[in-house]
């Protein structure tokens, strides 16, 4: 658990760390849209042509993003290699019983690897250059719309925030059960699957009910302070669309309209 | 104002704060697996899911399961697609209708653990990597299976043992 970083963001100051939460993440998702209209060379030259004018807005050094990759590793490993041997069309270069390489197989493969590469870094850029916190306030603000059907968006909010407000809380809890159970004699991490769910169950309990604990005296808290439910409340954060969430909204919706005209 | 459209009724605000918390607790487990060999990892965010369903019933918890999902996937890095959030909603929402004010009865969380894992796990999971990333389905589908295979008993053991635990039913209690 020494690994665990909440969150990936790293603070800077770059033009798309001053872009608004919201349109972050909507462009983030426009660009994955566009990569599954991608078909052709040209059309994957235009991504990553956008993919490459993001990274240099953003600042953000390629170690970082080549770490984004290492979590999908093996899928897309899996991927590329059953594309390279079970491809068929094309000129055959060298095949043994049903596993062959062509050259279309080849293409697609290079083809998937790129569309690996480009999602994958994209989606890295946004959580790198967005806080949290931030990222929250967006999916608030973008939920909105849904409560037309009378989706309680404002109960969820306060529930989000209150779960990113207890994510470090919690975290340090567990480690110090974790060192409580240690000190007691209990090996995490050893021995067969059997042994490691045993250590964990007596890890687990103690967490929930300190989480329990700990959201009732909130709750008892939030009573005593008014809160009465989400509705009718003012906000204290509010977020701005500036000039430049227009700027690159036009930009990207530029290179949609281009993809689909040079796709096949 | 009625939120009764969705059947999403008020909730206190102890049980506001609680859900809260048990999604604080969704994005923590999430990261935290347990490796016995290297090609096998078992996570434990369905005990949070679990309590969810539990506690606050199959609309809530797929409410809050879904949302857990799209701030971790976007806090994480890893790539953000709409199914993985219905996979996390319908996960929450089975283990509601087969737990939520119920008797906690072997039979129920063994049920309610195959439905997941056979539904949402094998075959949604599969096909969303299969739409996003054109990795072959029925390639993938063998080794995601034998995962499956394995972790499901698992996970029933833990719920069973977590669920019979009488702190855990003495929380549901104070709600």
């Amino acid at each position: 658990m020494d690994k665990f970083i909440f969150g990936r963001y790293i603070p800077g100051d770059s033009w798309v760390h001053r872009m608004d939460p919201r349109s972050k993440m909507l462009l983030s998702f426009f660009f994955i849209f566009m990569i599954f209209f991608a078909n052709n060379l040209l059309s994957y030259g235009l991504v990553f042509v956008v993919l490459f004018l993001a990274i240099m807005m953003a600042r953000v050094s390629v170690g970082f993003l080549l770490k984004g990759l290492k979590p999908l590793l093996w899928l897309m490993v899996f991927t590329v290699l059953i594309q390279v041997f079970f491809g068929a069309g094309g000129e055959v270069y060298w095949s043994w019983w049903t596993l062959q390489i062509t050259h279309d197989g080849l293409i697609s493969a290079a083809f998937i690897l790129l569309r690996f590469l480009a999602i994958i870094m994209m989606s890295t850029i946004l959580t790198l250059t967005t806080k949290p916190l931030q990222i929250a306030d967006g999916v608030e603000s973008l939920l909105k719309p849904l409560k037309v059907i009378h989706f309680p968006v404002e109960t969820l909010a306060l529930m989000l925030s209150l779960a990113l407000r207890f994510v470090p809380t919690l975290m340090d809890e567990a480690q110090k059960i974790m060192d409580a159970q240690r000190a007691r004699g209990v090996d995490f991490g050893s021995g067969g699957i059997k042994q490691q769910v045993k250590t964990v169950v007596p890890l687990l309990i103690p967490l929930f009910m300190n989480a329990f604990n700990r959201a009732e005296d909130i709750a008892t808290a939030m009573d005593a302070r008014g809160y009465r439910d989400g509705k009718n409340r003012t906000k204290y954060r509010e977020l701005i669309w500036q000039r430049r969430d227009t700027i690159s909204s036009l930009i990207f919706v530029l290179s949609g309209i281009i993809l689909f005209l040079i796709r096949n | 104002m009625k939120t009764l459209d969705l059947g999403l009724n008020r909730l206190s605000t102890r049980k506001t704060a609680v859900l809260g918390v048990l999604m604080a607790l969704q994005l923590i487990l999430s990261r935290f697996s347990l490796s016995p060999t290297p090609m096998f990892r078992l996570s434990f965010t369905f005990v949070a899911t679990v309590l969810m369903a539990i506690w606050v019933g199959p609309l809530w918890a797929s409410a809050a399961s879904a949302l857990t999902d799209i701030i971790g996937t976007l806090m994480m890095g890893t790539p953000y697609f709409v199914g993985f959030t219905i996979s996390a909603m319908l996960g929450a929402f089975i283990y509601g209708v087969f737990l939520y004010e119920q008797k906690p009865s072997v039979w129920r969380i063994i049920a309610s653990q195959i439905l997941v894992a056979l539904i949402v796990n094998l075959v949604l999971n599969t096909l969303w990597l299969t739409l996003m990333y054109q990795t072959p389905f029925w390639a993938l589908l063998p080794a995601r299976g034998l995962k499956e295979l394995i972790s499901t008993p698992i996970q029933i053991i833990i719920v069973y043992i977590i669920l019979k635990n009488s702190t855990v039913r003495n929380l549901g209690n104070r709600l």
